[in-house]
């Protein structure tokens, strides 16, 4: 890191964002099992506001770690944190109803070993490895499984296979026109993945605060919805996509102002077409 | 004879596309000084030096790329599985994806900007209403033709994995050659013109970068301009080359000797490199000549 | 990410008891893998196992400078250590998934050639920047003559610096370093690969073509996390920058590989068992 950043300054404690973030998105993720209740799929939506619930605590477990200097780059910690979410994530999508759950623990399992791996083994010796990476994992699990929800409806294996294809007038159920037969997940991946890092990558500095790396959590989360709702058009249902984007298209414009306002808050000056400023000295 | 015909020629095409995208990668990534230049960026402010270069720190070049790629090759297959045709699902595709890295732009200058306001650096407006736009169409270009090149890929010459998954392979890769080629021109020649030519910035000199042009105060429009002369092709070549060269000898030889024939092509050309390389490394130390170097330097 | 940046305390040596209890930890996942699963599965959590350790011990060979490399402040390529490793290997994955029909060895050899050719032509273009575009020649910081080709080093570097460019050691590693991620990569992706294509259909009860790109995808996106995770470990272990084999952060390898290994196995067993419980 360029600039060394104070452990925690301020702003709400790590503990309760991290609580806030795992009921938040546990229960948004069990709100689109009310498609399965009622028989289809308007409830999608949801999936995506549990993802970005763990976006938005991702971004903070980001910031606890990497505050330590890791001495590589920020988006790592991202990277690692989906490779073992998204392990956890698939296996779980098989337990059915229990699949939060289940993800949870074993995410937690994963994280839990990788991180004794980087703490002891490779003797890195940060205070808060173990834990991070415990939580990183659990959110990246999370966060797939949020989007794979929303994209598919719901978070069972079966769903994320089976998709549909019409040839001739005909729906045929096709393995290969399915979440993981198209590999869109790959994509999802990766949306997740940078949306977790950059608040902290883009927000670092000594004049961090923590109010506004949260309201850029929270857009990035709403902006990896919007395509996830384009491409869930391909999977569920036309209402269902189209309530998931109008979802999205709302909550991004309004944490992308609220950022822009807190931007212009903590900036030192706010120019359009202006000079560099003579500082005394220079 | 007909298929192999067709294989080389959907070699070349991606070969080509690949040039392409290296090109408009790195000069798109020169122009937001994203990557490791970036660090320069960050740290001049703090050294005193404030300055209106475009701070685009969205994440490494490789994971950034990655994720355009696969925004790209993902919106598209979805729109290729809703029976939309395959150029209007790409452009579509690539479209949406510019606009997410668009706004992945403009949150990280506004972000990084904003940390910085104990050295008095400001937020410029209109640095973000010019230069985001450029980076844009550069990304949609870099965007577009790697898809097109992974939709060649899949759907021409067979290869077994979804649209997806290529674009995340091909999106890592070409951010990791980009950012490797280009990011040291940019970082050395351009951000640090005014040192010594044909020798390394002085650690003493980090964070005093140039930021005042010909006329007027420099801004990232000038330094696209200057590394799309050499950084930006020479990424080109290079993730063209990788492309090109790792296709045409599977197209191409795999038939021979059940699969070993592509190996040995592959062992004989990346010796042919080493054998380049080396050449250009003797050439400069015999032209270059050492730097006189005082003795007692290794202590500090 | 920066050339003031501090580096953490990472100490040099094998922290004996941690490791011991990582062995263990390998032991009861191999024990654990045994029990549930068939003996085809508990062969392919060892290739994973092996493809992980090749990934970790690979990216120690890759030249990465970071940040002072694009200024010419360091040797090495100048991006990061995880992704660019993971641009090599995935592009070796590409090529050895092509080559999967074709047996076991020829697919990993590939991927390895694969991994090998895309790190020749990125470390060849980058000693060209270097050389045609800003006139440096390669100095090593980290050795007076290059193992290789005895070439002496110190008065080639400029004053300031510790060093530029890609000595030919340097090249060596990072071709060296493609191979071992190519081919690592490649057997993660075939290992699992078998394993669905055998479990799927029958999971699913459908036919064998059908479900073939669910395996596909599986196989290549847990080749790819695993691959990411693997990278991201050797990339902690060597703090962030490296020079080649010649450097002495080098001989920290072995405790990465007993990383490698039990990271690898954790989540190649958690993989095998999404199919085969």
């Amino acid at each position: 890191m360029s600039v060394k950043i104070e452990v925690i300054e301020g702003g709400m404690p790590h503990t309760n964002i991290m609580i806030g973030g795992l009921v938040v998105s546990v229960i948004c993720i069990y709100l689109t099992y009310l498609n399965v209740l009622t028989g289809t799929q308007l409830f999608a939506f949801f999936g995506g506001l549990g993802a970005i619930a763990a976006i938005v605590w991702g971004s903070h477990t980001i910031k606890h770690l990497c505050s330590y200097g890791i001495g590589t780059g920020v988006p790592s910690a991202g990277m690692m944190a989906f490779g073992s979410g998204l392990i956890a994530m698939l296996f779980a999508t098989r337990y059915g109803v229990a699949a939060p759950i289940v993800a949870i623990i074993l995410a937690a399992v994963i994280g839990a070993i990788l991180g004794y791996v980087a703490n002891n083994i490779l003797s890195m010796h940060i205070p808060v490895m173990i834990q991070s990476l415990v939580e990183m994992a659990v959110i990246g699990a999370l966060t797939l499984m949020g989007f794979a929800a929303m994209m598919t409806g719901s978070f069972e294996l079966s769903s994320m296979t089976v998709g549909q294809v019409t040839i001739l007038g005909l729906s045929l159920p096709s393995y290969q026109a399915s979440l993981l037969g198209g590999a869109l997940l790959a994509t999802v991946f990766m949306l997740g993945g940078i949306a977790i890092q950059h608040p902290f990558n883009a927000c670092l500095g000594p004049n961090w605060t923590q109010d506004r790396m949260l309201m850029l959590a929270a857009e990035c989360g709403f902006l990896s919805m919007i395509p996830a709702a384009v491409m869930s058009m391909a999977l569920v249902s036309m209402p269902a996509a189209l309530i998931s984007l109008i979802v999205s298209l709302v909550g991004w414009y309004y944490t992308y102002a609220n950022y822009i306002v807190l931007s212009k808050r903590d900036a030192a000056e706010w120019l359009d077409a202006k000079p560099i400023p003579e500082l005394e000295g220079h | 004879m007909e298929s192999i015909v067709f294989g080389i020629g959907i070699t070349a095409l991606a070969g080509a596309l690949a040039t392409v995208a290296g090109a408009a990668e790195d000069t798109e990534s020169n122009i937001g000084s994203q990557g490791d230049p970036n660090s320069q960026v960050q740290l001049a402010p703090q050294m005193g030096y404030i300055h209106r270069i475009f701070n685009k720190a969205v994440a490494g070049e490789p994971p950034a790329y990655g994720l355009w790629i696969a925004l790209g090759a993902g919106i598209a297959w979805a729109f290729m599985a809703m029976q939309i045709n395959p150029i209007l699902a790409i452009v579509l595709g690539c479209g949406l994806a510019t606009f997410i890295q668009g706004v992945y732009a403009t949150t990280a200058y506004l972000g990084r900007t904003a940390s910085l306001a104990k050295f008095g650096q400001p937020v410029y407006v209109d640095i973000l209403k010019s230069v985001t736009t450029v980076t844009m169409a550069h990304a949609f270009v870099a965007i577009f033709t790697t898809v097109t090149m992974c939709h060649l890929i899949n759907a021409a010459l067979g290869h077994p994995f979804p649209l997806p998954l290529l674009g995340l392979i091909w999106g890592i890769a070409l951010g990791a050659a980009g950012s490797a080629t280009g990011n040291p021109f940019y970082g050395k020649e351009r951000q640090y013109q005014s040192q010594k030519f044909g020798a390394g910035v002085p650690i003493a000199a980090s964070g005093n970068i140039v930021r005042y042009a010909e006329a007027g105060e420099r801004n990232s429009l000038d330094n696209g301009w200057y590394t799309a002369k050499l950084g930006g092709p020479a990424s080109g070549v290079c993730f063209g080359l990788i492309v090109f060269l790792e296709l045409w000898r599977t197209v191409l030889f795999e038939p021979v000797a059940a699969g070993w024939g592509a190996i040995v092509v592959g062992i004989i050309m990346i010796l042919v490199f080493a054998v380049i390389d080396r050449y250009i490394e003797v050439w400069a130390r015999k032209t270059y000549g050492p730097y006189t170097t005082p003795e007692k330097e290794a202590s500090s | 990410m920066s050339a003031i940046g501090a580096k953490p305390a990472g100490g040099a040596g094998l922290d004996t008891t941690s490791a011991l209890v990582g062995i263990i930890i390998l032991i009861v996942i191999l024990g654990a893998m045994y029990m549930l699963g068939s003996s085809v599965a508990l062969m392919a959590l060892i290739g994973v196992i092996i493809g992980g350790i090749l990934i970790g011990f690979g990216v120690h060979f890759v030249p990465v400078g970071g940040a002072p490399a694009a200024m010419g402040q360091a040797p090495g390529i100048a991006t990061g250590v995880a992704m660019l490793a993971a641009g090599a290997g995935l592009a070796g994955l590409f090529g050895g998934a092509w080559a999967a029909e074709q047996g076991l060895a020829v697919a990993v050899i590939t991927g390895g050639i694969g991994g090998g050719l895309m790190m020749a032509i990125t470390c060849f273009m980058v000693n060209f920047i270097y050389v045609f575009g800003m006139g440096i020649p390669a100095a090593s910081g980290k050795v007076l003559k290059d193992p290789i080709t005895g070439d002496s080093q110190p008065e080639f570097k400029s004053q300031g610096t510790e060093g530029h460019g890609l000595p030919f050691i340097s090249y060596v590693g990072g071709v060296i370093g493609g191979i071992f991620g190519g081919a690592g990569g490649t057997l993660i992706y075939i290992m699992l690969l078998d394993v669905y294509k055998e479990s799927l259909p029958e999971m699913f009860g459908a036919q064998a073509a059908q479900v073939l790109p669910i395996a596909i995808t599986l196989a290549g996106l847990f080749a790819i996390g695993i691959f990411l995770v693997n990278a991201v470990l050797a990339a902690y272990n060597i703090t962030g920058t490296i020079e080649g084999p010649h450097d002495p952060k080098f001989k920290r390898f072995p405790r990465d590989i007993i990383a490698s290994a039990v990271a690898s196995a954790v989540c190649g067993i958690v993989a095998i068992l999404l199919v085969a419980m």
